[in-house]
């Protein structure tokens, strides 16, 4: 009998056995904050010589500056496929890839080009993109983008922004000569197209959400006032010139208005929406302390801004709706300012002051209001997101000249960006 | 006991048989001048009782010789007799009581010689019964013995193969007490935390991979810890996620070893759910 139940338990066990095994699972709760490792293949062409573009350089480029890859240096192919069928995975994955970017440029008669590229994962040799792009040569630069963007947003997971702009402002020259040029630029940096030229300072440029229009203020008449001006075209016009201060615009999600700060006659700041069309000014602040800075919430129903009414400057939201009382946001440190959404809207960044220095700081929205200070340097001010929410680019200081630098939303990656001469300052990233 | 009840029937058949001569010589002394009529016939022979065919067969045979046999002593002696009793009719009377002693005599050692010969018969018979007796008797000892040497030698093949079933249980239940004595004992938890160990350090996060995020990778390993598959199965992660939890695995190829061989596991699970 007893020997019959061990039979029984024996089998039994067998029975049970499987099923038991099936449930050896391995928890996996942390990974690494390390960039991908990715070969961007030269893109063939008989004629790429001839085209001088490399696209693959700057798709190269692309992915290093975000960070998050970190694509093979060159010098160590030992191989130059430009199509899927002639990749040998196996070396490549010795060489360490996760991921290769094979391509052609292709010209297609005058000043045209075909760019052909496929995307593969070295791992399991799955093909995850195969595009082709048409450009005139003017268009290569923009192209070679897109290309970068596509990569990265297979991969990462989120929307790549290389193919977006950047506008800043560069000054050039010494007071009482001095030059202020209102610029913009790839998402790199590269290719500077100057938008606005003055003697007299020009500051605070904003975007409009269509990203063909640009607001900023202008004291070229020697009094601030605020301009929006058409890219494509250069046409521009006056949308605000009161008395005292106009500064800091700021489009609404809809492109019909702008938030703006004026000043009363006794010099009290406050925040202002001003509408493009009808030129009805509706008043948001009203308060003693200096209120300034807007910006929108993408509903459009609040307003972010700065305000020193608690006597240091802090961040603060507010309704547009009349009435509406304003709240207090950061409470962390004395000196919290320019306030900007992140896309989601899920944290805000700003600029902190932290042993005196001037830092760029994120905070958890719907958190707990966490802060984090992103950027070490003496003077980081001016973020401003990427419109996919990754980076933040911002204003630094270089041995006392302006520079434009960037940092991952997270924190982890910060790169100086090629800066056109002259002293640089407020950085704004285009929408898509 | 089997071989009384065989020769109660011919001993049976010896005394009325016996019986049968008497009364026919006392018969053929009365009615001397009638010559013998043909109606003295032996007793019929009722053999179906006799059990074994064989036996009923030659008894059958024997039987009948000896009648025959104990009738032709019947007839001759009737014969002479009759001769004996037509020459000396002329006789004296007191002859006769003579003769009829003399003939008493005569029957009487006739009847010895027959009952002689019928037992010599019997003997034989009896002698013949139980070799053939003995002969099955040998022949069924020897199937006997045959059929046991089969039956023991099945029993041996069975109790052989059982021995070796509980062997094998007994060896596999021993490897499963091995691997449950390992899978209980901290090996188990070294493994698991080398294998965790290599996977997060292959894992690059993406920045989908949030808190919340719970995927289930299922992986197939060779000796050796080579991968040769990885499937991302349950997932709330969007492509990117799975994507990355797929390479992490194969990144990690090779896997650890497992501390001890008992512990390998060729196909396995990953649950991806990151905590920070």
């Amino acid at each position: 009998m007893i020997k019959q139940l061990q039979f029984m338990t024996v089998i039994g066990f067998f029975l049970f056995c499987p099923q038991a095994w099936a449930e050896f699972v391995v928890e996996v709760t942390r990974g690494q904050e390390q960039a991908i490792p990715i070969a961007v293949v030269p893109f063939s062409s008989a004629e790429a010589a001839a085209a001088s573009f490399d696209v693959a350089q700057l798709v190269s480029n692309d992915l290093a500056r975000s960070g998050r890859f970190k694509p093979m240096d060159r010098k160590d192919f030992i191989d130059e496929p430009h199509t899927g069928a002639s990749i040998a995975f196996d070396d490549w994955r010795r060489l360490n890839n996760d991921y290769i970017v094979v391509g052609q440029l292709q010209p297609q008669g005058e000043d045209h080009f075909n760019i052909s590229f496929e995307l593969y994962n070295v791992l399991n040799h799955q093909r995850l993109l195969g595009f082709q792009i048409n450009s005139n040569r003017a268009g290569l630069r923009l192209a070679s983008h897109q290309v970068a963007d596509m990569v990265f947003e297979k991969i990462i997971g989120i929307r790549g922004a290389f193919a977006t702009h950047i506008a800043y402002i560069s000054m050039l020259g010494t007071v009482p000569h001095r030059t202020y040029r209102l610029i913009v630029a790839d998402a790199d940096g590269e290719n500077p197209h100057i938008v606005m030229q003055s003697n007299e300072p020009l500051m605070s440029p904003a975007w409009s959400p269509d990203g063909q229009s640009l607001a900023y203020v202008s004291f070229e008449d020697k009094l601030p006032s605020i301009y929006v001006q058409f890219l494509k075209t250069g046409e521009r016009r006056q949308v605000s010139a009161r008395a005292g201060v106009n500064q800091a615009p700021a489009w609404s999600p809809d492109g019909k208005k702008l938030a703006l700060t004026l000043s009363t006659r006794d010099g009290n700041l406050d925040v202002y929406v001003l509408d493009l069309a009808t030129q009805a000014l509706t008043r948001i602040t009203d308060d003693p302390g200096i209120d300034t800075e807007p910006q929108w919430s993408k509903d459009g129903r609040t307003i972010y801004f700065t305000s020193d009414r608690a006597g240091g400057p802090q961040i603060y939201s507010v309704g547009i709706s009349p009435g509406d009382r304003p709240r207090r946001l950061t409470f962390q440190g004395a000196y919290n300012a320019r306030p900007r959404l992140s896309p989601d809207e899920s944290t805000l960044a700003f600029v902190t002051q932290e042993d005196g220095a001037f830092r760029i700081a994120t905070m958890d929205l719907k958190g707990h209001n966490d802060m984090q200070v992103l950027t070490k340097g003496r003077s980081d001010v001016s973020p401003s997101y990427a419109p996919n929410g990754a980076d933040i680019i911002y204003a630094s200081r270089d041995r006392g000249r302006g520079v434009l630098a960037m940092v991952s939303s997270d924190g982890r990656v910060q790169e100086r960006l090629v800066s056109s001469e002259g002293d640089v300052q407020e950085p704004v990233w285009s929408p898509f | 006991m089997v071989a009384a009840r065989e020769y109660s029937w011919p001993v049976v058949f010896s005394v009325l048989l016996h019986g049968a001569i008497a009364v026919a010589l006392l018969l053929i002394t009365r009615i001397s001048i009638t010559p013998p009529r043909q109606s003295i016939q032996p007793l019929p022979i009722d053999a179906v009782v006799i059990s074994s065919q064989v036996l009923h067969a030659a008894q059958q045979v024997q039987q009948a010789q000896a009648a025959a046999r104990a009738a032709d002593v019947a007839r001759a002696a009737a014969a002479v007799e009759a001769q004996k009793a037509a020459e000396q009719q002329r006789a004296a009377e007191q002859q006769a009581a003579a003769a009829q002693k003399a003939a008493d005599a005569q029957l009487a050692e006739e009847a010895e010689k027959a009952a002689a010969a019928q037992r010599v018969a019997e003997a034989q018979k009896a002698a013949e019964a139980q070799k053939a007796a003995e002969a099955q008797k040998a022949a069924e000892a020897q199937k006997a013995a045959e059929a046991q040497r089969a039956a023991d030698a099945k029993h041996a093949a069975e109790q052989r193969a059982r021995a070796d079933r509980e062997a094998e249980l007994r060896r596999q239940l021993a490897e499963e007490e091995h691997v449950n004595a390992v899978e209980a004992s901290p090996k188990r938890d070294q493994y698991v935390a080398s294998l965790q160990n290599a996977i997060q350090h292959a894992w690059i996060r993406p920045p989908s991979a949030r808190v919340g995020v719970d995927c289930l990778v299922e992986v197939t390993q060779v000796p050796g810890g080579a991968v040769t598959g990885a499937r991302v199965t349950q997932c709330n992660g969007d492509a990117a996620v799975r994507q990355s939890i797929e390479n992490a695995v194969y990144r990690a190829s090779p896997l650890p070893d497992p501390p001890d061989p008992a512990l390998f596991q060729r196909n396995f699970a990953f649950r991806f759910k990151p905590n920070d």
